[in-house]
């Protein structure tokens, strides 16, 4: 059976210098991943080649047994949708107005929304409970609906693979464990979803699977009980045992 | 704002623009009933001969280029505004003022008796000097494929303030200086000549394909102002549509300078004007943009030709005494922090 995602020797060099070295990775559909790893390691680097926003340098990507590169900026745009970890707003744009760029991948040059653009919209906003948002300011919403608002964005898009750079980040614990809910609900409702984390705590129970980028530039994938090991961990993160209660018992 | 109300706004706007335009052209020392030009428009012998000529060949003309003008520069503002994410952005930032300036200058101080298709040279140079100013400046910011933004700014404003210094050495070293120097100085505060039909109908052409290729490009104004990461993961391909973006508001920004000189201010503040009643959404700001922008140019022009008559203001100062109060009222009443 071919592999909903999967990453063949992927790699990308930005000014000479390699970021990411011959990555190999498969993902089942309708699971929920979580990527961690050190700061800098290239987390953010690695979803934005998955997302098709950078070009890999080496390797390739298939989604669905079709080569990444070879879709159309649209065809990927309606596969493959990416939350990143900040989104700056120039202008007084309401909620509705920002969610609704997410449907243009399905716009032509002259064509406006339609019926069905609007409805996935409506599902979008429905999906992360802020329907009642609809008409407010974006730059005016707290950072925890923000983050809902961005999520909602990449749903109007209609992915069949979510990528998320950070989504917990700046949140409190109340909304990360009502984000990671979310999380869980999108899985249910079919969507592939790839997500780095940077509070461990959050992954027991909520994730079906990890993936640790370690410094050395090695991709580890396991259940949560196989990856979040204190050996790995304090390997990974280059962190002493016994500074940190993760990492109690390793060596 | 519903899409019905929205449509009123046009509407209203449209009819206002028409009031405008056919009160100006009654604005003068000769007074031309505004209900014998209607009926000489419908094709009826209403008007004397002077009355005719006069109307003809010189009110009309002026009055609709200055509604040309205003429409171009506000389109213009509001593309670069969009663009460069910058509320300081105006019709010249990238640099097309210093280009029109020694356009202008070459013209007015050495061939002002000349003209081509109905363009005095001065509009044809000033034009060609902003347009190839863009392209430098362009190609400055340019590097491995892709333009950066802030460099883009930066280069604008190096060249267009090396341009528009240029000025005092045409003036140094022009021997009869008084009249030259007087007309350039006019003409850098923005005067809306009397131009021939064809010029009015060429630039008037430039100004409906310019708008007929922004309309599209609206869209993406709003997905840019994402920011660039969004605008590709989103299927956009950013460079090419901003590179389209920069061409429109270049060539309408040079049509207007080709009429009126260089006037500040209206493609500086109309967006904003119409941002602040509809909020940030270019497909919206784009007709509301172009008729308020041709309806405040119209008005301003006819004062300035008429309040002090027979000595005539530069359209471009009188601008800034009305639409700066104007403005600055409206920044004051908006109780939403104005956010950009």
């Amino acid at each position: 059976m071919t592999p909903f995602l999967e990453l063949r020797a992927v790699g990308f060099e930005f000014n000479s210098k390699s970021v990411l070295d011959r990555l190999d990775l498969k993902l089942e559909a309708g699971t929920c991943t979580a990527l961690i790893g050190p700061n800098g390691v290239g987390k953010t680097t690695l979803l934005r080649v998955i997302s098709g926003a950078l070009p890999a340098t080496r390797g390739e990507i298939l989604l669905n047994g079709e080569l990444l590169h070879a879709l159309s900026a649209k065809q990927r745009a309606q596969r493959v949708a990416m939350v990143p970890q900040q989104l700056d707003v120039p202008f007084d744009f309401t909620v509705q107005q920002i969610v609704e760029q997410g449907r243009t991948p399905y716009l032509g040059m002259l064509r406006g929304l339609l019926r069905e653009d609007r409805d996935a919209v409506d599902r979008a906003l429905d999906l992360i409970g802020a329907t009642s948002l609809r008409h407010r300011v974006f730059n005016e919403l707290s950072g925890g609906e923000r983050q809902r608002v961005k999520i909602a964005l990449g749903l109007a898009q209609e992915p069949t693979l979510l990528l998320l750079d950070e989504p917990t980040q700046n949140l409190d614990i109340g909304r990360q464990v009502e984000l990671i809910d979310l999380l869980e609900h999108l899985r249910t409702e079919g969507i592939t979803l790839l997500a780095s984390i940077h509070d461990l705590h959050l992954i027991p129970g909520n994730f079906s699977s990890v993936l640790l980028l370690a410094p050395d530039k090695s991709l580890t994938i396991g259940n949560c009980a196989e990856v979040l090991t204190p050996q790995l961990l304090a390997d990974a993160f280059q962190c002493a045992p016994g500074r940190h209660p993760l990492l109690m018992g390793a060596r | 704002m519903q899409a019905a109300e929205f449509t009123g706004m046009l509407l209203i706007l449209s009819v206002i623009l028409l009031m405008a335009i056919l009160v100006s052209a009654s604005f003068g020392a000769v007074r031309v009933p505004v209900s014998a030009m209607v009926q000489a428009l419908l094709g009826r012998h209403a008007l004397t001969q002077t009355q005719h000529i006069i109307l003809f060949t010189i009110r009309l003309p002026r009055v609709l280029a200055s509604a040309v003008v205003g429409a171009a520069l506000s389109i213009s503002g509001l593309m670069f505004q969009g663009l460069f994410r910058n509320p300081m952005a105006d019709p010249y930032i990238i640099g097309s003022s210093g280009g029109a300036v020694i356009g202008g200058c070459i013209g007015i101080f050495f061939f002002s008796q000349y003209s081509l298709w109905g363009f005095n040279a001065t509009a044809l140079l000033a034009f060609l000097g902003s347009a190839i100013t863009m392209a430098v400046v362009y190609s400055l910011a340019r590097t491995n494929g892709r333009t950066n933004v802030v460099t883009l700014l930066l280069a604008g404003f190096a060249l267009s303030t090396m341009l528009s210094n240029s000025t005092y050495l045409f003036e140094a070293f022009e021997s009869n200086s008084s009249t030259g120097t007087r007309v350039l100085s006019a003409w850098l505060h923005g005067v809306i000549g009397v131009p021939r039909w064809p010029q009015l109908c060429i630039t008037f052409l430039l100004l409906c394909v310019g708008m007929t290729a922004a309309y599209p490009l609206m869209r993406r104004l709003n997905i840019l102002s994402l920011g660039d990461d969004y605008a590709h993961q989103l299927g956009i391909r950013v460079e090419p549509t901003r590179i389209a973006i920069i061409l429109v508001g270049s060539l309408l920004t040079a049509a207007a300078v080709s009429l009126g000189g260089l006037i500040g201010f209206a493609g500086l503040i109309v967006p904003h004007v119409a941002r602040l009643r509809l909020g940030p959404d270019h497909i919206r700001l784009l007709p509301v943009s172009a008729l308020a922008g041709a309806i405040f140019l119209v008005i301003t022009d006819t004062l300035a030709r008429s309040v002090f008559a027979p000595v005539e203001l530069p359209v471009g100062v009188l601008m800034v005494f009305l639409g700066g109060p104007f403005f600055l009222y409206l920044l004051r009443k908006n109780k939403r922090e104005y956010a950009l």
